[in-house]
Parts: C-alpha cells; structure tokens; sequence
C-alpha cells in the first residue's frame, strides 16, 4: 500500500488512514479492561446508542477534559442550549478515540461542529507523533461528516512546575496549529487562558489535580469556547 | 507468634467478648482503665494478624508514594500542598482517600456542607490504601488535630483481593487512631461499579463485609455505606448517578452527602462529656 509522509512525521494510506506500522497514536485502539468492569466499553456503547436517539449541532470528544466539563454547571449553561452531546473518556488517548469514532460514534449523528480535545495522555508518543494521532482523528470525522466543522482544542500545561510534558504539549500545538492551518474545514483554538503564573507554577484552584480543571477554570476557558462555536454554528447556517 | 496461634487468640478473645456481653461501652464501664487498654490491644493485635493488616504480610497495607511516569510530578506536588495546609489549617474534619474524595470537593455539594465544618480534603484520584498510608505517614496529619476523619480508598486496588484492601483500610485506621487519640473515623464503604455485574462489585462488597464488624473493634470507628440505591432491580447503574459508572455526578453526590453530613453533626456536637468517656 502506497503511504505519504506528512510533515509532522504521519505516515498517510490513499484511505486516509495512518499506516499501522507507523504510528501508535494514530493506529485505532480500543481500551483493554484490565479493571475489570468493562467501564470502557460501556460507555462506548452508550455513545453509540446514544447517537442513535439524538440530533446534535455539536459533539464534543475526547478525553477527561471533555468527559469532566459534562459534570459542571457550565455545561448547562454554555453547552445544552446549543445541543450538544459529550463523548468524552477519562484517560483516553488519540489512538483511542480514533477506535471510537471509527466504531460506530459518529455513524448516526450529523453536528455541524465537531469539538476535539485529547493528547494529553498520550504517553510514550512524541509530539509528532500525537499530532499525527490527531490528523488521523480529523481525518475520520471529515471522511464520516463531510459537512461538518472540526474545532481542535489546544492541549493545556499541566503540572504544578515547568516540566517535560508542558514542552511536549505545546509542541504539539504548534505542529498540530500548522497542519490545520490550510483546511478549511477544521480549525484550532488555543484554550489557555494564562494558567501559568508568573513563578511557572499553576495554581490549584485552576487545575486541583494539576491536570483537571476546576468548575471556576472550566467557566475561564468555555466563554471563548462558546463564542467560537456559535460562530462557527452561524457560519454552518443556511 | 505464628500466624495461626494469633488467629486462635482472636476467635477466643472474640468469644470471651461476646459470651461476657461486653461491647465497647461496657468495656468502658465495667472494666479498669489498663484491663480496658490490654483487652483493646489484645483486640487490636488479633485483628492485625488475622486481617493482614501488617505490611510483611499484606502488600496492601505497606505505604508506597506513587512513582511519577507521565513525568509533571503531580502525585508529589499535591502530598506537598496537603503537607503544607496542615501547617496552615486547623480542621475539624478531614476527608482523606482517593478520587472519590478529591472530586467531591468540586462540586457544590462541598462548599454547601463540608466546608463549613471545617474539612479539609486529602483525596487524591488514582491512590490506593498504600498511597494514602503514605502520605498519612509522611506529613499529612502533622500540626492537625481533626475530630472526625472520613476515609474512603480501597477502589483502586486491583492488585491485591478483598481480606488485602480490608486489611490495608484497617491498618489506615489504625495509624490514624494512634497519631489521633480523640479523633472519631468513618469509613465510607466501596462503592459498587460498572455498568453491569462484575467481580469488581463483589470485591467490594466483600471489602465493606469484612470492615462491617471488624472496624468498631478498634475503637471509635464505623462503617457507613454510602452504596445502596446505586444499583438497580436489573442489576445496572445509571450514568446519571455514575457519570463513567464509577465517579459519582454531582447529584449521586448529594444524595450520599446527606447522611454522612448529619452522621458528621452529630460526632462534632457530642460533649467533652461524652467525648471523654467513649476514649479507651
């Protein structure tokens, strides 16, 4: 099978799917349960039958982050009125939530704005190589919903001081920023709002955890996420 | 002692117990203060061997921090933040475990009816009875003295079985009866999980079974469980009580938040009076 390689470093098939030899994040992968309650699974299917019943102008997929924001106020209030639904996992990574969607998650639904945020747990995988995970996810919502519009959200910093995986995240903007930069059906917003004090540290009253948001957080990054998304609603309108 | 002769120890000393009626109130009242603490310790040493609460013998039960492989450091840099509220704050109540703990305090619920008691909240997603053996040992009930301390870990155990997490909770309670003589403990119960029936519910169920009777033995210590209602007739879970079938929703938290916040008032109102006499 003839393969293309991209900048970031995917390799590409005529089927637009990343070569599996390639690149992990990018090679659809379903969650192993090793707990032992199947909790993955679960609600994978839930979203699959959930996009059964439902007509969303927005999906939101992803990770924690995405999974989270679904539990706080600021979902009913920035997020319902614009019908949208959440198909986030906890501790998914790219080569997951590719599995996800090529599994069934976008098969009965048409939003018109598909909002992807994950990579941030993508441990192992260079910063090249998530971005390719995340080609390969924008790649498939394109091939599934021709017509709608991808927004891919900047991974955040994360951890209390400066450290590894905040270069790598950033990295991985930037090289996800400019893969996008030329479609026009995709586009990418920077969701750091400034979390990154001034000594390099993040206050936990941003991120309790240094990694998840707290309700107060999540309202800082979700207006212009909001005001985004409804213009990117209007656009889509006939 | 070999471990058989202390389990023999136990089941007479359970015995004696039960057959002269003396629970811990009429131990209190009948007996003399070191005949009290010699029956109590006696107790107490039986229930380490018999439920493994000792680090040689139950893995469960030996204090371990959590290594940094994603490389940002979390795990460390919130035992050091808790560290350092203890040498800010002054609780009455302290909340200590796992993630059931720590997103608790995201939601309203906590701002609403822990904080004004005065709670401070240890949790700390991912940690297991080893975790937060840790870090109780390591500076986490330094300067404070709460009153009541709410544990809730032992979810997160998947490589030890039922008697090891019982066994781990108790040797938690045991060390946090010793750093805090006056303080009372409630240990939430495991909550079941997933969407359907799986070995992981019956672990946990067999967890709370074993800490049901044993955990009053040690002292001023109770069992609350908190899971009851989760499952339904047909055996699921709903993900409006679990939004990921195993971390609560804000409104799952409420509905357990209410006993435990009167159980709470109640441990926090009992008079010096009282407080004096239910110590060994």
């Amino acid at each position: 099978m003839k393969t293309w390689l991209c900048c970031c470093g995917a390799h590409w098939t005529s089927s637009g799917v990343m070569s599996e030899d390639a690149n992990p994040a990018a090679t659809p992968s379903p969650c192993q349960d090793i707990q032992g309650d199947g909790r993955w699974m679960s609600l994978h299917n839930r979203f699959v039958s959930d996009s059964k019943g439902k007509e969303p102008d927005v999906l939101f997929v992803g990770d924690s982050l995405v999974q989270l924001l679904h539990e706080f106020e600021v979902w009913r209030k920035l997020f319902s009125p614009l019908h949208a639904l959440n198909f986030g996992v906890g501790g998914d990574a790219t080569q997951h939530v590719l599995w996800r969607l090529v599994n069934g998650e976008l098969d009965h639904i048409s939003p018109k704005v598909v909002v992807l945020w994950v990579g941030t747990n993508n441990h192992g995988h260079t910063p090249e190589q998530i971005c390719g995970g995340i080609m390969a996810i924008i790649n498939v919502i394109h091939q599934k919903l021709p017509h709608a519009h991808t927004l891919v959200l900047g991974l955040l910093p994360r951890g209390k001081s400066p450290n590894p995986l905040r270069e790598r995240n950033a990295s991985v903007n930037a090289l996800v920023q400019a893969e996008v930069a030329s479609l026009s059906h995709v586009s990418f917003l920077d969701m750091d709002p400034g979390f990154i004090l001034s000594d390099g540290s993040i206050a936990h009253q941003d991120m309790y955890d240094y990694l998840h948001l707290t309700p107060q957080a999540y309202q800082k990054v979700c207006q212009p996420l909001h005001e985004r998304i409804k213009s990117l609603l209007d656009k889509h309108a006939p | 002692m070999c471990a058989l002769s202390m389990n023999s120890i136990f089941l007479l000393t359970v015995e004696l117990l039960n057959f002269h009626s003396l629970q811990s109130d009429l131990v209190n009242h009948c007996c003399s203060f070191p005949l009290r603490q010699h029956v109590r310790s006696l107790v107490v040493l039986c229930l380490c061997c018999r439920l493994r609460m000792s680090a040689e013998e139950n893995p469960a039960a030996e204090p371990a921090p959590v290594i940094d492989v994603q490389g940002d450091g979390r795990w460390m840099s919130q035992h050091n933040r808790f560290v350092q509220e203890c040498k800010d704050a002054e609780p009455d109540v302290l909340f200590v475990g796992d993630s059931m703990v720590q997103l608790m305090q995201q939601y309203e619920v906590w701002r609403e009816l822990f904080s004004p008691l005065h709670a401070l909240n240890f949790g700390v997603g991912g940690d297991t009875t080893c975790n937060v053996l840790w870090r109780l040992q390591n500076g986490e009930l330094d300067n404070i003295r709460p009153r009541v301390v709410v544990l809730w870990v032992g979810t997160n155990n998947h490589e030890h079985t039922a008697d090891q997490v019982a066994g781990g909770i108790l040797a938690i309670v045991q060390l946090l009866l010793s750093r805090l003589p006056k303080c009372k403990i409630i240990v939430l119960g495991l909550l079941p999980r997933g969407e359907f029936p799986n070995p992981l519910r019956e672990k946990n169920a067999a967890v709370n079974n074993l800490l049901r009777t044993s955990l009053p033995q040690l002292g001023p210590v109770q069992l609350i469980d908190v899971g009851g209602g989760f499952v339904h007739s047909d055996g699921t879970i709903s993900s409006r009580d679990m939004f990921d079938f195993l971390h609560l929703t804000a409104s799952a938290y409420r509905t357990i938040s209410t006993s435990l916040h009167e159980l709470l008032l109640q441990l926090l109102e009992e008079t010096p009076q009282e407080r004096r006499a239910s110590l060994v």
